[in-house]
């Protein structure tokens, strides 16, 4: 027996397709110029379409299962993939497949107001399954760019800077683990070597926690920066970062440290013979 | 019985947790009125418990809760896993002393950080509970 849904569906499929392409706006209408890709979006729908009717002419059941290996949620989710990376929030992927509901089931009641009740039912659970397959979609997408993104700031280069001849301060930002300090280490005694530095100032105001790992780390870097000649000023450990570091235990036995960057770089060129006076002062 | 005001359950799996650990406790500390320094030590206490667990028993869970009462402010941290446990809790909790390369300042440092420390430890199981409290 054909229901009303399969015989609508074979029936008007060219008019729906047209519909529902036209009631899709922006991105598909306007390719960029440049692009030359631009009828890639509306093969995908088409695609798209063709998989949701598919679906649709099942024969209606109680349960609508979408397998994960299905063509259907494979072309979902490339389109949400698509989307996401354009930057479009699930919203749109979402609204997309509901204005395609809309317009099957308008033609649905149009066509036989009384009779469509189980036919809309069908079509009701079919596109709660896509948009949850969608969501959900939508959400790993997300989270797998947020994964990358924490890695990326992770691995934040750390720039030695050159202070002055011979003075060089490597300012510390955020969390200090182990491939970061590894990182920290091997760029810091390139340079010492490389500047022949006499003075190198650690600054510490931006590490949020001074743990014994971080100090262990810490410890190390500097250890390998004076093998290369180099003396070490740490500066910017709050107080709380100081009593908490005494409570813990933990001695930075023979390093000099310096409350403030400032006092630090007085420090550091005074170790060089150098200090920084007023013009005024400077003049004959 | 105390009403419990906020507890917080956060999983501890990889080095990104710890960070997530430290900074819920930081805030719930500063939310409770904690001082500044206060809040840092309770910030490194649930850092070198969270590393801990994620070096020697590779994951746990990190539970904090406010256990605040009508005669003091108390943030309560359990930090739990079914690692292999610690063979010799007396030594662990000596200065100076660790089986993994470290300063062997993490545990006993921790318990000096905080105002309550409790350690069980059998393997398969170990737990640390933390309280850091202030009358108010």
């Amino acid at each position: 027996m054909t229901t009303l849904l399969q015989q609508l569906l074979r029936e008007h499929r060219a008019e729906l397709l047209a519909d529902w392409l036209k009631s899709l706006h922006a991105p598909w209408e306007h390719p960029t110029p440049q692009d030359g890709t631009h009828h890639e979006p509306n093969q995908r729908l088409h695609a798209l379409f063709e998989d949701i009717l598919t679906a649709l002419e099942r024969p209606p059941s109680d349960r609508f299962e979408l397998d994960a290996l299905d063509p259907l949620a494979k072309h979902l989710r490339q389109l949400v993939a698509d989307q996401a990376r354009r930057g479009a929030g699930s919203s749109e992927t979402i609204g997309l497949m509901l204005s395609l509901k809309r317009l099957i089931s308008k033609r649905l009641i149009e066509q036989s107001p009384s009779d469509s009740s189980g036919d809309l039912l069908w079509l009701e659970q079919v596109f709660e399954q896509l948009t949850l397959l969608a969501f959900a979609a939508f959400l790993d997408i997300r989270e797998h760019l947020i994964t990358q993104q924490s890695l990326s700031l992770l691995e934040l280069s750390t720039p030695v800077l050159r202070l002055w001849h011979r003075i060089l301060l490597l300012p510390l930002v955020g969390v200090i683990d182990t491939g970061r300090a590894r990182q920290i280490t091997e760029s810091l005694l390139e340079a010492i070597a490389r500047h022949e530095a006499r003075v190198t100032i650690l600054d510490l105001t931006g590490v949020p926690v001074l743990d014994t790992s971080v100090a262990q780390h810490l410890m190390k870097t500097i250890d390998a920066a004076r093998l290369l000649g180099t003396r070490v000023v740490m500066t910017g450990i709050s107080p709380e970062g100081a009593q908490t570091l005494t409570k813990l235990g933990i001695r930075f036995a023979d390093v000099i440290s310096r409350a403030t960057l400032r006092a630090g770089i007085a420090e550091a060129l005074l170790m060089v013979g150098q200090r920084i006076t007023s013009i005024e002062d400077g003049r004959p | 019985m105390p009403e419990l005001l906020v507890s917080e359950r956060i999983p501890v799996r990889i080095a990104t947790d710890i960070v997530i650990a430290r900074r819920a406790a930081r805030e719930l500390c500063e939310r409770l009125g904690f001082g500044k320094a206060d809040q840092t030590r309770l910030a490194t206490a649930v850092s070198e418990l969270a590393r801990n667990v994620i070096q020697y028993a590779g994951e746990g869970v990190c539970l904090i809760e406010d256990r605040s009462d009508g005669v003091s402010r108390r943030i309560r941290v359990v930090v739990e896993d079914q690692g292999p446990g610690i063979a010799d809790l007396g030594r662990a909790l000596t200065d100076g002393f660790s089986t993994g390369g470290g300063l062997g300042a993490g545990l006993p440092g921790t318990r000096r950080l905080v105002d309550e420390f409790q350690i069980e430890s059998a393997p398969g199981r170990t737990c640390v509970t933390i309280v850091m409290a202030k009358p108010f």
